[in-house]
């Protein structure tokens, strides 16, 4: 019966979905072959542990609240404020240990006041989380006299920190297989949870969701905070590697993560946001970075190459789809 | 059977009789309260630094408020009227993330021309036609291939801020020139060019958008495009010359800048998150609850006021984001709070 | 000069698979009122967004004043001199009264607005045509339906137009400016303006109208003198007797109290809605845009609240606070916005089928796919949907299917109520006979299905009861083969006085 109507057809709008990952592809075969460094396997472990894990860890979290049809420009406030509560505790002399785990519920606490502010109060969630990204300059600063870095000096429990950002386990660097784990967590609560069937029908009909008595507040709820953590996790990594706490840098990470986001949702047939487009998106940016400076662009001349994939990619992406629409 | 259905319908016909009038609904005030709240805040916050900080009410200090705003105020000038054409959803309406690092290429074109020994009428028309372009190419992204205007103008800051870094290798440029010492001497009437500015801009613009056909219709399509197309306006010419004007008011203000600083620097982005604030408070000022020119002149002088009064009152500097993200937070809330208890 | 201000012939349009046009022809004279009647989804609202410019046809022509327009645009549509009254005001919420009156036309003084001439030709004008004071700077967002509705019409009647479309215009009037409405209508007319007036209300299409055209699935069956052919005989017309034959009714022996409405009310909505749904029992429900049933519906699956009364699961108090609540009470409402809340179009057929029963597919907090993948491929079978698989986006389905869907998801839930609203419209013949016989199935296993609807034959066919609301109350309790779908009609238009409450 279900095979009697015609297999899905072959759309040329479905070759969007290829867009993403050609360039890709022909980005890594023009890099390799205009530099032979850019190709050694030293260079490309560099890339990933260097351009890659931070950003992906974050853009990560905003998968999961991009697929809520939220949006959380707090993450680099996330990040900063699990930093500075992690490098403050151990600057005076506390466990490694217990640091971390207040930098993490510093961070929560960031995504506690996003969800209540989007939750309770319907604050749209680019709103509520611009004001808390204000508020978090603010606390920052008042923090740090205006933005002095803490730096962790050698004797104080840096090296558990120092195995955290540089260390390996099984020939592998420790900040992939953080990557690794949250990739893991992500793709399972996102793919085979009830939870992330929830946050997927959230953010596609919000009004289905409700109507088929999801609980919406808390999926909501439980988005925001595990972006948060995520943020956290990776601005501890920032703190482990350059052993400071650096007010203010976690933002580099919000447009990165919103643009992998985004660009990912190229490669899903529903032009959805999902785990593996992200990594590729993050990784894309990372490795433009990195192949471009061997090629010798300067970080000038990236930043515009990369404006322009953006644009190119999601061009690609959205007029193809209003065609679809339009049919 | 027929007949007797027929029948029936005549009696019922007959005995249709009066009903229930529906009381006609009672005016949303919420509005009203919204706006009496903002303002009534400015006014209390003005008042109090008139007391409590010396020299707040001078003269010569309350020109500088507004020399110190006049550039904030040109960009939240171009997010209002981006939020207006586009509508208040800020995934999906109108916002222009690119207009700051427009404004850091704005001021390099200038620069870069000037010292080139271009001369200053020739960097003038190169700012403005630079500005200008990075509007008509947001304009193409989001009319043309119907990008989501957030990631449109994300996608071409990127761009803009690395096309400045190319052209000031990302150092401080200084520039000299008649047109900058112009601005950054003269005194017409007693208030300086830049207060001019300021003052000229937003006479226009309140004239513009709030009492000419053009800015109504603008209005309208922001509001709503169904309404807009089928009151015979043409939505995709209004909506991209919402992003040119806001191109063009970047390069006004890049201008401005460059003769406060003498040329350009670098980090001109790191205001565009001030610009959205500011844009999106504007609308508490008014009774549609939308953005408009007359909400962001006072929010602008909000913001001014409030660093200047924490200036004189020697109160941290690094206090004005956190009491800007609170305000706004403030002001969201009382707004989804209202409307979700007023209509349907 | 020709006599026939408005020809729409043969016009065809369809929407993926459902032609909700079928080659069906309007064609209005000059300085006539033309009604035009048919039933939910006979195409009504069709023909006039084609008219309007909203949709293009698939073929068909169109003539405006006897030429032929170079394209259907609104433009060019209202260029030419017609305008069309939407039922959804098309207004902008953040203009006042005065703006959005002149839109388009505004009063100028030079390059500027004249705002306070606007606002004062705008107060007058309101004054002059329907009577009534309503302040030009007040925000449309601030206005009532009906003041809505009074500033839409007024700014159609600014533009002068030579053919005017009325959609529904009366659903939000009150009495006294309905008929200042018909007033300035025959005025119109009489000065050469030609109409056309689409409405559910018989009686008022009886006493205004000069001609009407009766649409029935996509065509025009016929055009007749309103005030010379007797009423029963155009209710007849609407009605579709094709599929009579289609409804495959089985008799079930009524079971225990499902769910049971006792004295419920809502301020403004209903008022003493009293009944109860058995099992086994499928009881229909029907009346017009606001004669509340849909809210006793959202009521009944905790949707909105009610001031007063009780609402009985099983013959228990139940509080059904939220959807969540009344879905664990084993509840499930097919809603009639199917696009926006029945199904999200954009995951696919597997996701939304198992949306509102995932927690009974897990095996140690993770979704059993093999289960699940079971679960949704036997349910694809027993209802016959037809999808390229269950990975499929559910925007690639026909309405029908994705009507099933719906259904599927509560099926997947184990509910044993079901709530629909409005379930076929929109949907083809075949879909909707298939969907038919799906809910007799179900209560031949115990379920009970209370259903709102407009489709006449269908609650005739299908119900074992029919309840019909006018105004907020039941009037009537049918039993569907001791009545004909004429009464039904009649009554939840209005046309039968309410017989007394004991029945």
């Amino acid at each position: 019966m279900s095979a009697s109507i015609a297999a899905p057809r072959f759309r040329v709008t479905q070759l969007v979905r290829w867009v993403t990952p050609t360039a890709l592809i022909l980005l890594f075969v023009i890099f390799a072959v205009a530099s032979p460094t850019f190709r050694t396997p030293g260079n490309l472990l560099h890339i990933l542990v260097n351009n890659f894990t931070l950003p992906a860890i974050v853009a990560l979290g905003m998968t999961l609240v991009v697929s809520a049809g939220g949006i959380d420009l707090s993450v680099g406030t996330s990040a900063d404020i699990a930093a500075m509560v992690a490098v403050t505790l151990m600057s005076l002399g506390h466990g490694l240990a217990l640091s971390l785990a207040v930098g993490l519920g510093g961070a929560l606490m960031v995504g506690v006041v996003d969800a209540a502010l989007i939750t309770v109060l319907g604050i749209s969630p680019f709103l509520a989380t611009l004001g808390v990204l204000f508020v978090g300059e603010s606390v920052q600063q008042l923090a740090t006299n205006g933005g002095t870095p803490i730096y962790l000096v050698s004797n104080f429990p840096a090296a558990g920190l120092d195995a955290l950002a540089h260390g390996t386990a099984l020939g592998v660097p420790a900040p992939l297989w953080i990557v690794l784990a949250a990739v893991i967590v992500v793709q399972v609560l996102l793919g085979r949870t009830p939870f992330g069937r929830h946050v997927r029908a959230i953010g596609a009909a919000p009004q289905v969701a409700r109507y088929s008595g999801l609980p919406v507040r808390r999926a909501t709820w439980l988005v925001y905070l595990l972006s948060a953590l995520l943020c956290g996790v990776s601005g501890l990594l920032l703190a482990a590697t350059v052993k400071s706490y650096v007010p203010l840098s976690g933002n580099a990470f919000l447009l990165d993560a919103i643009g992998a986001v985004f660009v990912g949702t190229t490669i899903s047939r529903e032009a959805k946001p999902n785990v593996l487009g992200t990594l590729i998106g993050v990784f894309l940016f990372g490795m433009l970075h990195n192949g471009l400076l061997l090629i010798g662009w300067n970080f000038y001349w990236q930043q515009v190459a990369i404006g322009l994939l953006v644009f190119a990619v999601l061009g690609a992406s959205f007029a193809t789809r209003r065609l679809q629409a339009a049919d | 059977m027929d007949g007797a259905i027929d029948q029936r319908l005549g009696v019922a016909l007959a005995t249709e009789d009066a009903e229930a009038e529906v009381p006609p609904l009672k005016r949303n005030r919420r509005g009203g309260f919204v706006r009496f709240a903002a303002i009534g805040a400015l006014l209390i916050v003005f008042v109090v630094f008139a007391i409590a900080a010396p020299g707040f009410l001078t003269r010569g200090n309350l020109t500088n408020v507004v020399e110190q705003s006049t550039v904030l105020a040109l960009l939240a000038f171009g997010m209002s009227i981006v939020i207006i054409g586009g509508g208040g959803d800020v995934i999906r309406g109108g916002i222009d993330l690119s207009l700051g690092a427009n404004l850091g290429l704005c001021a390099a074109v200038f620069t870069v021309a000037v010292n080139a020994g271009l001369g200053d009428a020739t960097a003038t028309v190169l700012t403005f036609a630079a500005g200008a372009s990075v509007g008509l190419v947001n304009a193409f992204a989001v009319v043309g291939l119907g990008i989501l205007p957030l990631l449109a103008t994300l996608a071409v800051m990127n761009i803009c801020a690395g096309l400045e870094l190319v052209l000031t290798q990302n150092t401080v440029l200084t520039a000299n020139s008649p047109l900058l010492a112009y601005i950054a001497g003269a005194t017409p009437l007693g208030f300086s060019l830049t207060d001019w500015t300021f003052l000229g801009t937003a006479l226009l613009l309140l004239v513009v958008v709030h009492a000419t056909p053009w800015g109504l219709r603008l209005q309208a399509v922001g509001g709503s495009v169904q309404a807009a197309r089928s009151a015979g306006l043409r939505v995709p010419l209004y909506l991209a010359l919402s992003y040119v004007s806001a191109g063009l008011l970047v390069a006004l203000a890049a201008i401005v800048q460059a003769a406060r600083l003498s040329g350009s620097s670098p980090g001109s982005g790191d205001i565009l998150l001030s610009v959205v604030l500011t844009s999106l408070m504007s609308a508490v000022f008014s009774r549609r609850l939308l953005p408009s020119i007359g909400g962001t002149i006072l929010s602008v002088l909000f913001i001014g006021c409030l660093i200047n009064g924490f200036q004189l009152l020697n109160v941290s500097s690094y206090w004005v984001n956190g009491v800007q993200g609170v305000l706004i937070l403030l002001v969201v809330a009382v707004r989804s709070v209202s409307r979700r208890s007023g209509e349907v | 000069m020709t006599e026939e201000a408005l020809a729409l012939r043969d016009i065809v349009k369809s929407f993926g698979a459902t032609r909700a046009l079928d080659g069906a022809s309007l064609v209005v004279r000059r300085g006539t009122i033309h009604g035009l009647i048919g039933q939910n989804g006979a195409g009504k609202s069709t023909i006039i967004k084609i008219l309007g410019g909203l949709y293009q046809l698939d073929a068909g022509r169109i003539l405006i004043h006897g030429e032929e327009p170079r394209s259907v645009t609104p433009r060019l549509v209202e260029e030419l001199g017609v305008h069309i009254i939407h039922q959804e005001a098309l207004l902008v919420p953040g203009l006042t009264v005065a703006e959005a009156l002149f839109l388009g036309n505004e009063l100028r003084h030079g390059p500027l607005l004249a705002p306070f001439s606007m606002r004062r030709r705008a107060e007058a004008i309101v004054r002059e045509t329907f009577g009534v004071s309503l302040s030009g700077n007040m925000l449309i967002s601030e206005l009532s339906a009906a003041q809505r509705q009074i500033v839409q019409i007024t700014r159609a009647l600014l533009n002068k137009p030579r053919v005017l479309v009325f959609d529904e215009p009366t659903a939000a009037l009150v009495r006294r400016e309905a008929n200042r409405l018909f007033d300035i209508i025959r005025g119109l007319r009489d000065e050469g303006t030609s109409i056309v007036y689409i409405s559910h209300y018989l009686e008022e299409v009886r006493d205004l109208c000069d001609v009407v055209t009766i649409l029935r699935n996509g065509r025009d069956v016929a055009t007749v003198d309103p005030r010379t052919t007797p009423m029963a005989e155009i209710v007849s017309l609407m009605i579709n007797r094709d599929i009579h034959e289609m409804f495959p009714k089985q008799v079930i022996p009524c079971g225990k109290a499902a769910l049971t409405l006792q004295s419920l009310g809502k301020a403004g909505a209903y008022e003493d809605v009293t009944f109860t749904l058995h099992a086994g029992e499928i009881l229909g429900l029907t009346g017009l845009v606001g004669s509340g049933a849909k809210e006793v519906l959202q009521t009944a699956f905790g949707l909105t609240r009610h001031d007063r009364g009780q609402i009985l699961i099983g013959g228990k108090p139940a509080r059904i606070g939220s959807p969540g609540r009344a879905i664990a009470r084993r509840l499930g409402l097919v809603p009639e916005d199917r696009r926006h809340q029945g199904v999200a179009l954009d995951i696919s057929v597997r996701e939304n089928m198992t949306l509102a029963s995932l927690r009974g597919l897990t095996r140690f907090g993770l979704i059993d796919t093999r289960r699940e993948r079971g679960q949704v491929m036997s349910l694809i079978e027993r209802l016959g949907i037809k999808t390229p698989g269950p990975d499929a986006r559910l925007r690639d389905l026909s309405g029908g299917n994705q009507q099933k869907v719906v259904l599927a998801k509560w099926l997947s839930a184990k509910s044993d109520i079901y709530i629909l609203d409005e379930p076929t419209v929109a949907i083809d013949v075949a879909a909707k006979v298939e969907i038919y016989r799906l809910l007799g199935d179900l209560v031949a296993q115990g379920a009970a299905v209370l259903i709102l609807s407009s489709d006449l034959m269908e609650l005739q066919g299908i119900c074992d009861r029919v309840l019909v609301m006018y105004r907020g109350r039941i009037v009537r309790r049918l039993v569907p083969a001791e009545t004909t779908a004429d009464e039904i009609l009649a009554a939840a238009t209005g046309a039968l006085a309410p017989l007394d409450k004991a029945a």
